[in-house]
């Protein structure tokens, strides 16, 4: 597998074999060695030392079913820590077909000069000038090199957000359609891109590049024993194709959890309307798509295309955290409104978790009303226009509440929570606070857990635990490619064994039974929270706001239970 | 007793008729519990399916009580 430099100081690009150092590794495992290994912790992740590493999963290029997704790795100038932020779409796999284990961007353009990294069939890498794009929101951008560099080719690139190096700034990637909506959304990765001088990725697809399996024999049975579960499993199997992940809305207010007017209640009033039931009605009605493949060799397709009243294109995927952030931590319940919020993130290149809860905030201080649909919309295109509210609004909560001396920031190393309060589902208190990444749910949400029964959301009993295995697979998945929704399919025993079966018979390294996925993960994670301990940070950075820890939330009107000290137990290595 | 049930996810499927803003009224027998209830509404718990009352999710012999309103809903691990 290739093994691609690009230095953006003298614009020199190096194509070597993978590091010894570095065989085996992929996505998040890749991402997260390299960053321990070659950027200095203490740097300024927006300075020349930062690197900005991209990298497919292990499983990536093969035939296994979702496994396009790309890992983005850096130190992150939102957390201050390490990142790893992945993306679906369809570059994860062209990267991977073209033999290449992943592209570490280095140095730093003059300021305000912007460049495209272009790999082609062939894998000839060039970096070009990007004038012409510069200032460019993303979809238009994806046209326009498209519409140069040919359909078949997949996009990674940012908005103004990125460009104005702001901390809310996502990597956006293109999806099977060639649209930008799909995102490496989290820890202000956009910043990172646009601080090196680089607008956009583009990738040639249909590469013959292989990816070695080491026994295709073993494989081929594991992805067919995969396949057979995800297809089993009514998650997988029924709700996402036909719900997508909006599919949440009822479970996470049934359950009193759903943060709502900036965490101050656990249940919206009026979430029936914007839940994934009555956003499939709607689109239905206007003749959008409720199913949709958002990535390459999918089987689930959890994505969806939801339209206006005249049935044209507005945005896809309408997704659950995003319905959340505006929905509930603004208290916009008008499903247009949030769609359009939706679009304009994926647009300008933003994180539309970051961006929402910052509005949210706001809204808290008393800058607008909750509710206030016009001032969601209008807020978010100050931050495209780069006016001086907007650069503050565009750096998150953390920035917000500085702003406007407004203690209550839900948020953990900077990065606001996702759409699970963790005085409702305290487990998922845990992920925020301890997870390397900052709040962040992918790291570990255990609402599965609690609507399968097999936790109690509300006691502090067992949640230390349960959030440690599950950061510890999910830190597997994350090595491997595989979208989140595929891998928590895959929790069963024969699941997880097939999983197993399928890595082991890829590198042709026999994994262990008793090591997964725990081994792998506690090896990923171990990394990652040496670097952050390098980097300066501490336990102390391992705590929720006092928001969560003080105020009861209705309807359970419970606090996080879990203490300081249970906490740092979760990875006391 | 009677027993208001909402359903979500691809459960609602089931029932062609089910309007959203009032959900379904079910006849139980005194004491009937949540496996009684999903059983009435032929869903089984193959399909992921799950019982909350007042914000909390209830276990399968939970005795339901009368004119309770209830929400049954599928598994979902993420979003
Ligand atoms: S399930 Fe959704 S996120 Fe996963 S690969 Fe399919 S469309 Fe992409």
């Amino acid at each position: 597998m290739k093994f691609i430099r690009v230095n953006m100081s003298n614009k020199t690009i190096k194509v070597d074999d993978v590091p010894e150092k570095y065989e085996g590794l992929g996505g998040r495992s890749l991402t997260s060695t390299i960053v321990n290994e070659e950027v200095p912790p203490k740097c300024d992740p927006l300075g020349p030392e930062n690197k900005l590493i991209f990298a497919p999963g292990t499983l990536s290029g093969t035939t296994m079913i979702n496994t396009s997704r790309i890992s983005v790795g850096s130190k992150s100038p939102l957390t201050g820590g390490i990142k790893e932020s992945n993306a679906g779409g369809t570059i994860g796999a062209a990267v991977a077909k073209l033999g290449i284990a992943a592209i570490v961007i280095e140095g730093k353009a003059p300021e305000g000069e912007f460049h495209l990294l272009q790999i082609d069939i062939d894998g000839n890498v060039a970096l070009s000038p990007a004038e012409e794009y510069k200032g460019m929101r993303t979809y238009k951008t994806v046209e326009g090199l498209l519409e140069k560099y040919g359909k078949k080719n997949s996009v990674m690139c940012i908005g103004p957000a990125g460009e104005f190096l702001l901390k809310s700034s996502s990597i956006q990637a293109s999806d099977v359609d060639g649209r930008p909506c799909r995102a490496a959304g989290r820890g202000g990765l956009g910043a990172v891109m646009g601080s090196k001088g680089l607008k956009a990725l583009v990738v040639a697809q249909g590469g013959k590049e292989k990816a070695p399996v080491a026994d295709p024999e073993r494989f081929k049975k594991a992805v067919k024993e995969i396949i057979d579960a995800i297809k089993e499993d009514p998650f997988s199997g029924q709700v996402m194709p036909n719900l997508g992940t909006a599919a949440l809305v009822a479970p996470v207010n049934s359950m009193g959890g759903f943060p709502t007017y900036n965490g101050r209640q656990g249940v919206l009033e009026g979430w029936e309307k914007i839940s994934g039931e009555a956003i499939a009605e709607i689109i239905k009605k206007r003749g959008g798509n409720t199913t949709h493949m958002g990535c390459s060799q999918c089987i689930i397709h959890c994505s969806n295309e939801y339209v206006d009243e005249k049935g044209k294109y507005v945005t896809s995927s309408l997704e659950y955290e995003t319905i959340w952030a505006i929905g509930g931590m603004s208290g916009v319940v008008d499903i247009d409104t949030i769609a359009q919020f939706d679009f304009m993130c994926d647009d300008i290149g933003l994180d539309t978790m970051n961006t929402g809860v910052a509005i949210a905030v706001a809204m808290d201080s008393g800058y607008r009303e909750f509710g206030d649909k016009k001032a969601v919309i209008e807020m978010t295109e100050e931050i495209a226009q780069g006016t001086e509210f907007g650069r503050i609004l565009g750096n998150g909560p953390a920035s917000v509440g500085k702003h406007f001396n407004n203690p209550r920031v839900p948020v953990v190393k900077n990065q606001s929570i996702a759409a699970y309060d963790p005085r409702a589902l305290q487990g998922n208190g845990v992920t925020y606070a301890t997870t390397p990444m900052g709040a962040d749910h992918t790291a570990a949400n255990l609402v599965g857990a609690y609507i399968g029964q097999q936790l109690d959301p509300l006691s502090p009993e067992g949640q230390v635990e349960a959030s440690r295995n599950l950061q510890y697979t999910m830190a597997v998945a994350d090595a491997t490619g595989m979208c989140m929704m595929a891998a928590l399919s895959l929790l069963s025993p024969e699941a997880s064994e097939a999983f197993r079966s399928a890595i082991s018979a890829k590198t042709g390294k026999e994994i262990k039974p008793e090591d997964f996925p725990s081994a792998m993960g506690i090896q990923i994670i171990k990394t990652e929270k040496e670097f952050n301990r390098k980097a300066g940070l501490t336990n102390k950075d391992d705590r929720l706001p006092d928001m969560f820890t003080k105020e009861p939330l209705p309807p359970h009107n419970t606090v996080f239970k879990i203490s300081d000290e249970e906490l740092d137990l979760t990875f006391n290595f | 007793m009677k027993v208001n049930v909402k359903v979500y996810g691809t459960l609602r499927d089931k029932f062609p008729d089910y309007i959203d803003s009032t959900g379904i009224e079910i006849e139980l027998p005194e004491g009937a519990t949540v496996h009684d209830l999903l059983s009435n509404l032929k869903i089984s718990e193959s399909q992921g399916a799950v019982v909350t009352m007042d914000y909390r999710i209830l276990k399968n012999d939970f005795s339901i009580p009368k004119n309770a309103e209830v929400q049954v809903l599928q598994t979902v691990h993420s979003g």
